[in-house]
């Protein structure tokens, strides 16, 4: 067997997944299981104890799937990465996550890792982190008591994406008016591990960048914002030149020091691309 | 535990831990499913639950119970193979055939949904697939003959394969 012993629990509702989570020991959460099988058959190999129970979220139809209500986007914790990438309601600022998705791992992980999953598993290279910081996305978590709790996705990871709690949802707000540039860099070798990632979300006010978010992942550390570089974009003009000026004004300390130079410059060569790309559309 | 694969119906003794690769091979006899690296990164052990393609080595079978699962095995129509293992001879799309079993199952996944992908969608589709024999050129051929067969299909037969799955789509 690839798994030492376990007790499946499958709960149909979020109150009876909180209730087992809270009273049963030695708990995991099973989404869609590609971190956690992976790292419970590893466990196993190295002859270290894995946990006793484990609760699968599968069955919960209120965790799955995607919508739309007024202005506000609705991600199920459950919602795998090919749903996401295939829902219709991602317009407007939603429309990046179509990218984002679209590059993750292989076919059938997108089949199989949830949303919810690939920010909570806190691995430092899941992807979502960036651009859900881009898009001020927040995360609603249900606990004990049926207490519920909403946290930014950018102080979650703040906080090392630690939660005792259930994820159930994720919003994001409508911003039709804002533009989003996002690029990520991966190694090859026989998983296609991501590198790097960078997402910076801009609203163009006469001709400058305005409200500039811009966050990266270096797979060393969690997702985060580089807010040196948001500074210096906010109100400076759409101008050819003002990629590589950027370069200049990069918050250093966050970025992967210990990494390769080829990895460094990857994320200088990310960071102009990726303010290239708005500068062209701030300029149409 | 009820397993419904391959339109039968089995119960299994599932004391919790066991993946769905290890049911399928070992409870059941399914050996067609591979059993590779065992750590999502091949595809050889590739299945189609709910017309997806998923592995089955990073899935515990207790979790998809009850659920309706389609093996290599359960492809072919009686004496007839599916059009995606037909093409797949006919191309001669398999050398060792370690890979093939994963292969047409997450081919057959994408063309019940889109029998006319692109090469970009096809590659989009087949990048969980790892074959080191073939270098994937006669597989892309016999997808397009086996999406050909398959749009012109009438009334595709009712099971688990021809239910919905999100499109495929080319880079955004
Ligand atoms: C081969 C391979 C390649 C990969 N490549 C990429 C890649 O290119 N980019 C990328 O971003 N990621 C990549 N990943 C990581 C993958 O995206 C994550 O493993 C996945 O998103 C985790 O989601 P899951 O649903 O499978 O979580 P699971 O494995 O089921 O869960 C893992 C843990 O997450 C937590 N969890 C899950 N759901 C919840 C919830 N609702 N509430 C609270 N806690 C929860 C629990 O602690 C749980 O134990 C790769 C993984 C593999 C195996
Ligand atoms: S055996 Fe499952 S992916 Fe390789
Ligand atoms: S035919 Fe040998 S690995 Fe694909």
């Amino acid at each position: 067997m690839l798994l030492n012993p376990l007790t499946f629990h499958a709960p149909k509702t979020v109150e009876e997944a909180i209730e087992l989570y809270s009273t049963l020991g030695e708990v995991r959460l099973l989404a869609g299981g590609t971190f956690l099988l992976n790292s419970l058959k590893l466990l196993k190999k190295r002859g270290i104890k894995t946990p006793q129970h484990v609760i699968s979220l599968r069955k919960i139809s209120v965790l799955q799937g995607v919508k739309v209500t007024g202005d506000t986007l609705t991600i199920g914790a459950m919602t795998v990465i090919n749903d996401l990438f295939s829902s219709p309601h991602l317009t407007d600022n939603f429309a990046i996550l179509r990218t984002v998705c679209r590059n993750i791992s292989t076919n059938p992980i997108r089949n199989m890792a949830t949303v919810g999953g690939n920010l909570t598993s806190r691995y430092t290279w899941t992807e979502m982190g960036a651009p859900l910081i881009a898009l001020e996305a927040v995360m609603h978590f249900c606990g004990t008591n049926h207490t519920t709790e909403s946290i930014t996705v950018e102080d979650f990871f703040k906080n090392f994406a630690k939660t005792e709690k259930i994820l159930t949802h994720i919003t994001i707000r409508r911003d039709p008016a804002a533009a989003l540039a996002y690029q990520r860099v991966k190694k090859l070798s026989d998983v296609d591990v991501p590198l790097l990632a960078v997402c910076i979300r801009t609203h163009f006010n006469d001709g400058c960048f305005t409200r500039t978010r811009a966050s990266i992942n270096c797979t060393t550390s969690f997702a985060k914002r580089d807010l040196v570089l948001e500074e210096f974009l906010n109100g400076k003009k759409t101008a050819n030149g003002i990629a590589q000026e950027a370069l200049a004004h990069l918050d250093t300390s966050i970025y992967d020091t210990r990494s390769d130079d080829y990895k460094k410059s990857m994320f200088r060569i990310s960071i102009k691309k990726a303010i290239e790309d708005l500068t062209r559309r701030g300029q149409t | 535990m009820i397993f419904h694969v391959n339109h039968k119906t089995y119960e299994v003794d599932l004391v919790g831990h066991e993946t769905l690769l290890e049911v399928l091979r070992d409870k059941l006899g399914l050996t067609g499913t591979k059993t590779s690296c065992m750590e999502s990164e091949c595809g050889a052990c590739t299945v189609m639950i709910g017309g997806k393609g998923i592995l089955s080595c990073i899935t515990l079978a207790a979790n998809v119970a009850g659920e309706p699962i389609t093996t290599i095995e359960g492809l072919a129509d009686g004496e007839n193979l599916h059009p995606v293992q037909q093409a797949f001879l006919d191309y001669g799309a398999a050398q060792c055939g370690f890979c093939i079993p994963g292969m047409i199952m997450a081919s057959t996944a994408l063309l019940t949904q889109n029998p006319h992908p692109t090469r970009e969608e096809m590659e989009y589709a087949l990048d969980g697939n790892i074959c080191r024999c073939t270098g994937y050129l006669k597989i892309f051929e016999a997808l397009r003959e086996a999406g050909d067969k398959m749009s012109q299909l009438k009334a595709p037969r009712e099971s688990a394969l021809y239910q919905y799955i999100p499109a495929v789509s080319s880079t955004p």
